[in-house]
């Protein structure tokens, strides 16, 4: 058992520390700009601008899946009188291009054995790369869905969609291929709120409608002069390419 | 016109030529003495007094090539001609200046000639050089040839294509322009202003950035005789400051203190320093002696305005804040300043104290010439980490985020907002600056 104990928090701390790597590699690797001053300045452009685009083509993705995860994101935010939903937003294009970024293979953590199923303190165990989680998961849920109702999950009605979902959340709906939970709450559900919440550049979060639904005014950072202002905040949001909502 | 008399013109003529031909070879190939005080030869140098000297003059800054081996040259400088390089000044006899004599070590320092008779270019700040004392040289030239070890790195040959290569029209550029003389004790003045005033214009050479030049790049006053001397320039695309009293764009309303303070630390309260004046402190003043710094403002804070016409002016003001604050600023100028760098400067534009600069009646900010300004926001900057203030401090570069029309409108707007009052910038001149720029990356 302390052997156990030992080996498993030593490849979280390892998978912790890992984690971090590409993060200092890419700091490092950015095109060093020469300043003014003739002192090396790390370049402050981030990554590249990928804004949603209307007639976006997977690349990760099957035409199957792509409709399976179309058909989730509008279940999980869909369009109400609050605001508009995940498809509108162009969640689907943010996942599918996350599915082409070195997190997807798993690039950022420690991906070697020994794997356990471990406490869920220590962390995602799994090793399955979230492609997989995503090639597999979908998978696993169009069985489910053909077992129960003879139809894959895109031809539920709505209302027979959440359900599914939900039993997967709870963990009453499972699969003997992969943890459907851990699938829908680890990475279906997360990525979705992620792009839905994100900067517009990754795909999502078209012309920072989310952030407008929210009242957030985006990367301007800070509002300190309107602090103990009786007023609500007058200007709209800006995003990291400096576009402004 | 007869025969005879044509021919009596064209002798004339050819005899002119002759003339001018002799005299012009006299000035150029004319190795000149450099007038040392005989006393010097009864004098024992102070090579540890020398190397004080060196700092004073930011020698090591300039010959040192970026993560090279200290004086062995090689920095490359771009100048209108093309780009040249700095020598190997380690007392190495064959690549370096082990062979110099203390004559042709002053020779160098004060008329940019080589003892072989090759001029200098005056990037070489000899022109101010010319204004220190023989004793300071002395000493200078003992810690060069005994402290530094001597190191064989052949000087990199200069980029600038012929005929433009040729050095000796620089002996003509010296005759028109250069003033070979000491610096004059003003006896009207106290010790400390004179010290200030010997420092300002020879070793620490302000000059050399911060006065205006003329059409042949010469700088219009070299020892404070007129109302132009340090009242601002345009060089590489910065634009040191004007340093005289202007209330506007000068330094009317610092204190001695604050300019004390910028130069031992790199910020003052409300400001720090940028581009290549951050250099300037990181190298060399911030080595400086609190006297000397202190003398130093004594005597810029002394200099009368510079010609206020065209000149920036400022008189605080709250409307920019009033306006932003009840959410009715349209400008594009100023809609950027608020995405992108109220956080820092704030929404009143004074920063904070000893953090972020005070953009609010920055006299860079509100230079005749905008080209700092422009440089700083496209490229961003590092406050030097000094003995007095460690935090080397940056600002992020926005040149990724915005168009030369952006940054054009963000640069109008922090000039005329707060009680700034600078004229426009144009997007042209920001996509010049920005050029200037990334021709001069070493990966270019
Ligand atoms: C602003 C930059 C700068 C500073 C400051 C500077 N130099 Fe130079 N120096 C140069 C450049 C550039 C050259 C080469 C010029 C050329 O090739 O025409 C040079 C050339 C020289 C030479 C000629 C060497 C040779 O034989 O080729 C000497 C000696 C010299 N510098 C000494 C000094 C000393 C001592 C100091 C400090 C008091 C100093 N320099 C400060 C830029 C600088
Ligand atoms: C290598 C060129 C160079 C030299 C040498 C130089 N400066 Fe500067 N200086 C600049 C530039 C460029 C700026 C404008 C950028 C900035 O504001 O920091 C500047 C700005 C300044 C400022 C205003 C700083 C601020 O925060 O706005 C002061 C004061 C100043 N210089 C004083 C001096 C004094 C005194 C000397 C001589 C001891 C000197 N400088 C030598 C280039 C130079
Ligand atoms: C993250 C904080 C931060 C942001 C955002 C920022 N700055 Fe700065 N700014 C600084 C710091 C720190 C310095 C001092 C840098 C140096 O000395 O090189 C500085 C220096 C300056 C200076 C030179 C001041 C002087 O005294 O010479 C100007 C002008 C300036 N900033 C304008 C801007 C503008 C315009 C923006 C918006 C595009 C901006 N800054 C955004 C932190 C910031």
């Amino acid at each position: 058992m302390s052997s156990n104990d030992g080996q498993t928090s030593r490849r979280d701390f390892l998978a912790t520390t890992l984690a971090l790597a590409p993060l200092a590699v890419t700091v490092v690797g950015q095109t060093a700009a020469q300043s003014i001053n003739g002192e090396q300045l790390p370049s402050s452009s981030p990554a590249p601008d990928h804004p949603s685009v209307p007639d976006y083509r997977p690349s990760y993705f099957t035409s199957a899946e792509w409709a399976f995860i179309n058909a989730a994101c509008a279940r999980i935010i869909p369009a109400d009188e609050h605001g508009p939903g995940a498809v509108e937003l162009g969640v689907p294009q943010y996942i599918d291009r996350q599915m082409g970024t070195p997190w997807a293979d798993g690039g950022i953590w420690y991906m070697q054995g020994p794997f356990f199923a471990g406490a869920p303190e220590f962390g995602y165990q799994s090793q399955l790369t979230p492609k997989q989680q995503y090639r597999m998961g979908i998978k696993a849920i169009d069985t489910l869905c053909h077992e129960r109702l003879n139809m894959p999950f895109v031809a539920l009605t709505a209302a027979q969609q959440d359900d599914v979902l939900k039993q997967i959340e709870k963990g009453s709906l499972t699969s003997t291929e992969l943890p459907l939970s851990t699938f829908f709450s680890g990475f279906l559900l997360r990525n979705v709120m992620e792009g839905y919440f994100g900067d517009p550049m990754y795909g999502g979060n078209k012309d920072m409608a989310a952030w407008k639904m929210i009242g957030y005014p985006g990367v301007r950072a800070d509002y300190l002069e309107w602090v103990g202002q009786a007023k609500p905040y007058p200007y709209g949001p800006v995003s990291i390419y400096g576009k402004r909502g | 016109m007869s025969r005879p008399a044509r021919n009596r013109w064209l002798i004339a003529g050819l005899g002119l030529i002759a003339a001018a031909t002799v005299v012009v070879s006299a000035v150029v190939y004319h190795v000149p003495d450099p007038a040392i005080s005989p006393a010097l030869t009864h004098r024992t140098p102070d090579a540890t007094r020398g190397e004080y000297i060196a700092v004073l003059g930011d020698c090591a800054f300039c010959h040192t090539e970026t993560a090279g081996p200290s004086y062995a040259g090689g920095r490359a400088f771009s100048t209108p001609l093309g780009t040249i390089y700095s020598s190997n000044i380690t007392p190495d006899r064959d690549t370096g200046i082990g062979a110099y004599t203390l004559a042709d070590f002053v020779r160098v320092m004060r008329l940019g000639v080589k003892p072989d008779g090759t001029r200098l270019y005056p990037a070489m700040p000899y022109t101010a050089y010319a204004k220190v004392a023989d004793e300071d040289l002395q000493d200078l030239f003992a810690y060069v040839q005994s402290d530094i070890a001597p190191l064989p790195v052949a000087s990199r040959a200069t980029h600038i294509p012929w005929p433009l290569s040729i050095r000796w029209p620089l002996a003509l550029w010296n005759a028109a322009f250069h003033d070979d003389s000491r610096f004059v004790t003003d006896g009207s003045k106290d010790s400390q202003w004179n010290r200030g005033a010997y420092l300002v214009q020879g070793l620490a050479h302000c000059g050399t950035c911060h006065t205006p030049r003329g059409i042949f790049f010469e700088e219009k006053d070299l020892r404070g005789r007129s109302n132009l001397y340090l009242s601002g320039s345009g060089l590489d695309a910065t634009s040191p400051i004007n340093l005289r009293g202007n209330s506007g764009d000068g330094l009317g309303r610092w204190s001695t203190a604050d300019i004390a303070t910028l130069l031992k630390s790199g910020r003052s309260e409300h400001s720090a320093v940028t581009g290549t004046m951050a250099d300037a402190v990181r190298h060399s003043t911030q080595y400086m002696t609190d006297q000397d710094v202190t003398s130093i403002a004594i005597y810029v804070k002394s200099l009368s305005p510079a010609p206020e016409h065209g000149r920036a002016s400022f008189v605080a003001s709250d409307s920019t804040m009033s306006t932003i604050m009840a959410g009715s600023e349209r400008s594009p100028g100023g809609r950027i300043y608020l995405d992108s760098c109220a956080a820092c400067h704030r929404l009143s534009g004074s920063g904070e104290n000893s953090t972020f600069p005070t953009l609010a009646g920055n006299p860079s900010v509100l230079s005749s010439d905008p080209s700092s300004l422009i440089g700083v926001i496209l490229e961003g900057g590092r406050v030097p980490s000094t003995a007095a203030a460690p935090s080397g401090l940056a600002m992020p570069g926005f040149g990724w985020r915005y168009s030369d029309a952006d940054i054009a409108a963000l640069a109008t707007f922090t000039r005329s907002s707060w009680g700034n009052n600078a004229p426009p910038v144009t997007a042209a001149k920001v996509a010049g600056i920005r050029d200037q720029l990334r021709s001069g990356r070493p990966d270019h």
